[in-house]
């Protein structure tokens, strides 16, 4: 009778962990999570991304564990994007270290940061096509504009039960782009496309530079409200390193704003990443669409540049047309190295940065009408 | 009209991808404007960089 009354006891102590609770699912998101910290201190993938995102995957699917529980402290990241304060702070950083200056030299190419977004729209049509609704699809489709913060802004905003899998798939995708984009830019150019050069750009006065966040704050926040707050920190930022008398503002939003807040947004994705939720058979299908739509946002960027080059005397470099996806400056990079395979002495990189600039606010154009649009 | 439906999705697409190309045209108007505010003068960096 002691023994069984001890069998008992051990048997009541041990139902209510979470090792009672532990199913296959949380073994296979406890496994992606430790996958995500390898690919990041081995590969170097995004590792100020993927090791918060890794880990606190990994403690989310721990059962038992009251972080991801109402109050616990993951909850209270995640508070930071259900609010929109830390995406609009991001943006608030990349504005203190971007050199908007080969956007402002050759306004012309920004034409070419909404050319690069038909991918978008391609991946919410077949969004819908598979069954998802109409904000689901719009949330999957801005993936396409490669624009971390924004995808989590849009996420929130229209499909907040896909978050997890769409900045999974977002800050995936941004980190791959140097396999993803080169085949479809290949494909579209010839070589003599390919060794187009550019013009040597004009140097951009201090005026324009502080001058540029303020004008576009406000024509932002005239037209579409619903990202302005996305667009006015990253001008705000911008600002702050352009006027040069507040450059240790600039310094910390670059730098320690940014860390924190990479630390908080990180934590807060991972912790969506449980299992019941993630591993389900539409994430294989946000995953598929987003591939489709980095895939045709790249080849309409390219064919972009070149319907421009049909009405232009001096000829751009087709590659520049790629950038336009807004991973900044990812995209710009894998122009400029393309550019370089076939001519050594092309460098594109300062040319690329305009459209690459330019995709940023085409995504938030893009995103800001298909809220006002779906709202 | 019914939003979640395929149709409104090719419609909210189609309208979405021209007024965002209008939208980025009349951004990359304005930036062409920018270099007329150089006639105001020219800013001493220096003493900006000398500021806090």
């Amino acid at each position: 009778m002691f023994l069984d009354e001890t069998l008992k006891f051990f048997g009541a102590l041990a139902a209510q962990t979470g090792l009672a609770n532990l199913w296959w699912g949380n073994v296979v998101m406890i496994a992606l999570g430790i996958g995500m910290i390898l690919l990041a201190v081995t590969k170097k993938y995004e590792p100020l991304l993927l090791v918060g995102i890794g880990f606190s995957c990994i403690m989310s699917n721990v059962p038992g564990s009251d972080l991801i529980l109402p109050g616990g402290l993951f909850t209270y990241a995640y508070k930071g994007v259900q609010l929109l304060i830390l995406p609009p702070l991001i943006f608030f950083g990349v504005g203190a270290m971007t050199d908007f200056g080969p956007m402002i030299a050759n306004p012309k190419l920004v034409i070419l940061g909404a050319a690069a977004h038909l991918g978008i729209f391609v991946a919410l049509i077949g969004a819908k096509l598979l069954g998802f609704t109409i904000y689901q699809a719009g949330a999957i489709g801005i993936i396409g504009g490669a624009d971390g913060p924004m995808a989590v802004f849009m996420a929130v905003k229209l499909a907040p039960e896909l978050l997890p899998q769409i900045s999974v798939a977002a800050y995936s995708y941004m980190a791959l782009m140097p396999l993803i984009q080169p085949p479809v830019m290949k494909l579209l150019t010839t070589k003599a496309e390919r060794k187009i050069r550019m013009k040597q750009l004009r140097t951009v006065s201090r005026v324009e530079r502080i001058a540029f966040p303020i004008i576009i704050g406000v024509i932002v926040n005239l037209l579409l409200p619903p990202v302005a707050p996305l667009i006015t920190m990253l001008m705000l930022g911008n600002l702050f390193k352009e006027v040069l008398v507040t450059s240790r503002l600039a310094k910390t939003a670059a730098n320690e704003v940014m860390n924190v807040v990479i630390v908080l947004l990180t934590v807060a994705i991972g912790s969506t990443m449980q299992a019941e939720k993630f591993l389900t058979g539409s994430t294989l299908e946000v995953v598929a669409l987003g591939l489709v739509a980095f895939l045709f946002g790249t080849g309409s960027g390219v064919v972009g540049a070149k319907i421009m080059n049909l009405f232009l005397k001096e000829k751009i470099n087709p590659l520049l047309g790629s950038a336009g996806i807004a991973s900044v400056p990812i995209a710009a990079r894998v122009s400029h190295n393309v550019a370089l395979e076939d001519d050594p002495d092309n460098f594109l990189i300062y040319h690329a940065m305009g459209p690459n600039l330019a995709g940023v606010f085409g995504t938030a154009l893009s995103g800001g009408i298909m809220l006002a649009l779906l709202q | 009209m019914n939003k979640d439906t395929l149709t409104f999705a090719v419609i909210l697409s189609l309208i979405d991808f021209f007024l965002s190309m209008v939208m980025i045209t009349g951004i990359g108007l304005v930036l062409r404007l920018l270099p007329l505010l150089n006639r105001l003068g020219k800013l001493d960096e220096e003493s900006m960089r000398r500021g806090h």
